[in-house]
């Protein structure tokens, strides 16, 4: 009835919502302490994540159910407990990264545009994050903020008009034939 | 009714945190289907869902207006102008085989964990001079008297760059019509050539 | 053949004020009752029952917070039941029919019946078409309506105490970036239906909502220039008139100018003016009122354009598209769109109600004010508060409300009379007006009200 990836997929999800369960409720502590590495608990359960995702992925689960669920168990493992500030940072950091992946790998040029969104986006979190916990009373970092979203607006619609051009010229958006230049 | 604002007070320092991880939580399996929804039209619909929760985060950092602009510009205006560049460069609504390239899969998802634990280390490495009093509510008016007093040239730049950005995405995006003069020449010397070739066909 | 068209036409006129009348304080009662129930009966019962309990407490204070949306959501429907029908009634006045009169007694149950049609047809998903957002499109279509018109509430009760949570300091701001949502709606659920008459409704809702929101908000940021304010109870309250001559009744709203009038008219009276001064005067203070009545005008064509109402419903043109983005929708979903198109036609009313005609000022000092309304409400408060109850009603916040939804059933019936005057734009028509005509004639306007507030 279960095809293998998606038991596999299935497995992997509930053992990481245990896992990062057991953390936020503090069990784990012990579990790291006995393997006595600096301490860094946090870092040891990601740790723990990422091999179980990459042995999820070897047996056979779906790389987008690997990399979400993997994503958001190491970001509360790295972010639980910490000060708000970081909390906010660390979901940019992963936004950003997501980001990356996404305009390395993508072969829709829009959706490499949509990548580059994304990551602009992350660094607006940063910056109204460090407005409200670095400096509240001069919100220096919002006012950084609007101005990426006005040049993130530029962006967009140049950007798009220019897929659109290419479109036109080469009757394809896939970025693995634009390879005019290649001799 | 002063215990109204006081509830809300309450509730807001106890909630700020589950709200955050349930905002994460949507935010982050969106921003996925942004890269890896097979069908590319509604991948571009995502994004509102990603903008929204990002939208979110900025309310629970107090940053009203900044809030209801990335509503406007992000998750009404790009994602209608991305989603309309989708229909029109995807006229046959096909799906991806594989949206992203394969072989670049395992080296980017490499780069991008080990970049997201730098960043990390680099995050929990600075000891950010933290202060958490809370933002004046009226923000807005400190905004919008910065933008007009310390940040007016920025200010400036920014509209020009705004005019600059329409009219050329206007001239790039725009069908070129057979406007200039040369191109006419072209098409009819063209078009005579294969009328006199079909002649010639037609007389043999 | 005339002259027997004439009382016949007068006859249906006062049906409809019957009509009006009888559902208009069928919405009202209910809406009050609703709130008074949830804001302060509940509560008390609660605190009656649990005295000196501090978690009663927290849950009668979080009752009240909910006050809003409940209000809210129980005059959504309500109130779409009685628009349709009222939209209804009012094209048959206009082109001489009767409209919907078999329902109940003179057609007042005919929305009643649609709905429960409605609600009980089947849902159909289209062949080929993407299920889970074309199941979503109608909640995106609908939600923002409804949590947008939330801070308005605090405008409209002349900021009673139970709606003040919802006054949120970015104010119209919010509204604005709320009602730009629905369009998201339009276009996805053009796309999820697999049709091509669908999609071709949504591109033309994408396109007509982004260029006519541009003048839209433009009106809207010069009327807060003007005021120097976001906030939607400021705003509201500062349009407020008085007896005195310097800011009188009805001159003291912002489509007369922001107060520009009334002052000019007091300077005239006590003398303070010499020589060309007169003149001058008056002329930038005329100026400033033309510049506004001219910004709630263009406010009105964006909005309309932005909830695809005739002359501007493109979207759904059934002389071209079929039904445009709502072809393929049956059912529950369908009476959601219907539903959100008659919601985002009573908020922009209010909108506009509480930028420009003064939300809910009464247009005389005196006529239906606070004092007239506290001494109707207070019998039923006494009555009341024998029985041990919490009092129904305050003066002020009854006028308030009273004359708010006066206002925009007012706004509401002009825009029927659109309906049934204007014919339908053509789509180059349509673009050429709002990017050639409206956004120059916003841009003049914020040029020219910024520089007149100066002199006047």
């Amino acid at each position: 009835m279960w095809s293998k990836s998606s038991s596999v997929v299935v497995a992997y999800v509930a053992v990481i919502s245990f896992l990062v369960c057991a953390y936020m409720c503090g069990y784990l502590t012990p579990l790291f302490a006995g393997m006595n590495i600096h301490s860094d608990y946090n870092l040891c359960c990601t740790a723990l994540i990422l091999v179980l995702g990459a042995l999820a992925y070897l047996m056979g689960a779906g790389l987008p159910a690997v990399m979400i669920t993997g994503s958001l168990g190491a970001f509360i493992a790295l972010s639980w407990g910490q000060e708000p500030l970081i909390r906010y940072l660390t979901l940019s950091a992963l936004l950003f990264t997501i980001g990356v992946y996404g305009m390395t790998t993508s072969r829709n040029a829009v959706r490499v545009l949509m990548s580059i969104e994304l990551m602009l986006n992350a660094v607006n979190i940063n910056l109204v994050a460090f407005s409200r916990y670095v400096d509240p009373g001069f919100v220096r970092g919002q006012i950084f903020a609007i101005f990426i979203l006005t040049v993130a607006a530029a962006e967009a619609a140049v950007g798009l008009a220019i897929v659109l051009a290419i479109y036109r010229n080469a009757q394809t958006v896939d970025m693995e034939k634009f390879n005019l230049l290649k001799w | 009714m002063g215990d109204l604002s006081e509830l809300a007070t309450l509730a807001s320092k106890h909630m700020e945190t589950w709200l955050f991880y349930l905002v994460a939580l949507i935010t982050v399996p969106f921003a996925f289907g942004v890269l890896l929804d097979r069908n590319i039209i509604r991948a571009g619909f995502l994004l509102i869902g990603v903008f929204g929760g990002i939208s979110a985060l900025f309310l629970l950092l107090q940053a009203q207006f900044l809030a209801m602009a990335q509503l406007m510009i992000y998750a009404v205006g790009i994602t209608l102008v991305v989603v309309i560049a989708l229909m029109l460069t995807n006229p046959r609504m096909e799906e991806d085989k594989s949206p992203s390239i394969p072989a670049q899969k395992a080296p980017a998802a490499l780069v991008g964990t080990l970049l997201f634990i730098a960043l990390y280390m680099a995050i929990l490495s600075e000891g950010w001079g933290n202060n958490s009093e809370a933002l004046s509510p009226d923000n807005i008016t400190i905004i919008g008297y910065s933008l007009l007093t310390h940040y007016a040239l920025p200010f400036e730049f920014a509209s020009i760059l705004l005019l600059i950005a329409l009219v050329g995405a206007v001239m790039l995006a725009k069908h070129d019509h057979f406007n200039s003069k040369a191109d006419i020449d072209e098409i009819e010397e063209e078009t005579k050539e294969i009328s006199e070739r079909n002649e010639h066909v037609v007389k043999v | 053949m005339t002259s027997s068209a004439v009382p016949y036409n007068l006859n249906e006129i006062g049906k409809f004020f019957l009509l009006s009348g009888v559902w208009l304080g069928i919405i009202f009662g209910a809406v009050w009752a609703a709130c008074w129930a949830v804001g302060m009966l509940v509560p008390q019962l609660i605190l009656n029952a649990y005295p000196n309990d501090p978690c009663a407490l927290n849950v009668a204070n979080a009752i009240r917070l909910l006050t809003p949306l409940v209000g809210v959501m129980v005059f959504i429907p309500i109130n779409a039941m009685y628009m349709v029908l009222a939209e209804r009634r009012g094209l048959a006045l206009f082109t001489v029919r009767k409209g919907p009169n078999r329902v109940g007694p003179d057609g007042f149950l005919q929305t009643a019946a649609d709905a429960v049609k409605l609600l009980f047809k089947e849902n159909i998903n289209p062949h080929g078409g993407d299920v889970l957002m074309f199941t979503l499109a109608p909640i995106i279509f609908f939600a923002p309506s409804v949590f947008g018109a939330i801070p308005l509430l605090a405008a409209v009760t002349s900021n009673h105490d139970l709606f003040k949570i919802v006054n949120l300091p970015t104010g119209i701001f919010y509204v604005l970036a709320m009602s730009s949502i629905p369009v998201v709606g339009i276009v996805m659920g053009g796309w999820a239906s697999n049709n091509k008459y669908s999609l071709v409704g949504g591109l033309r809702s994408a396109a007509q909502a982004i260029s006519y929101e541009i003048p839209l908000v433009l009106a809207i940021i010069t009327t807060c220039f003007l005021v120097g304010s976001l906030d939607v109870v400021n705003i509201a309250q500062m349009q407020k008139g008085t007896d005195n001559l310097a800011s009188f009744g009805f001159l003291n709203w912002n489509f007369f100018g922001a107060g520009a009038i009334p002052h000019y008219l007091d300077l005239l009276m006590q003398g303070k003016l010499e020589g060309a001064q007169v003149v001058t005067s008056a002329f930038w203070s005329l100026a400033l009122a033309f510049c506004c009545i001219l910004l709630c005008g263009i406010y009105l064509t964006g909005a309309c354009a932005e909830i695809n109402r005739i002359p501007f419903d493109l979207p759904e043109a059934e002389s071209e598209l079929v039904s445009g983005y709502n072809t393929e929708y049956s059912g529950i979903r369908f009476a959601i769109f219907f539903l959100a198109e008659f919601t985002n036609l009573f908020i922009v009313s209010t909108v506009a109600v509480v930028m420009w005609f003064g939300g809910g000022a009464t247009p005389f000092p005196g006529f239906l004010d606070a004092n007239t309304f506290a001494s109707i409400a207070t019998p039923f408060n006494q009555a009341l508060a024998q029985a041990g109850l919490p009092p129904l009603m305050d003066g002020q916040t009854m006028s308030g409300a009273f004359w708010a939804i006066f206002k925009t059933y007012a706004l509401v019936y002009f825009a029927i009379l659109v309906r049934g005057t204007l014919p339908r734009f053509r789509i180059d028509q349509l673009l050429d007006f709002g990017w050639k005509k409206l956004i120059p004639l916003s841009l003049i306007l914020l040029l020219a009200v910024t520089y007149i507030r100066e002199l006047v």
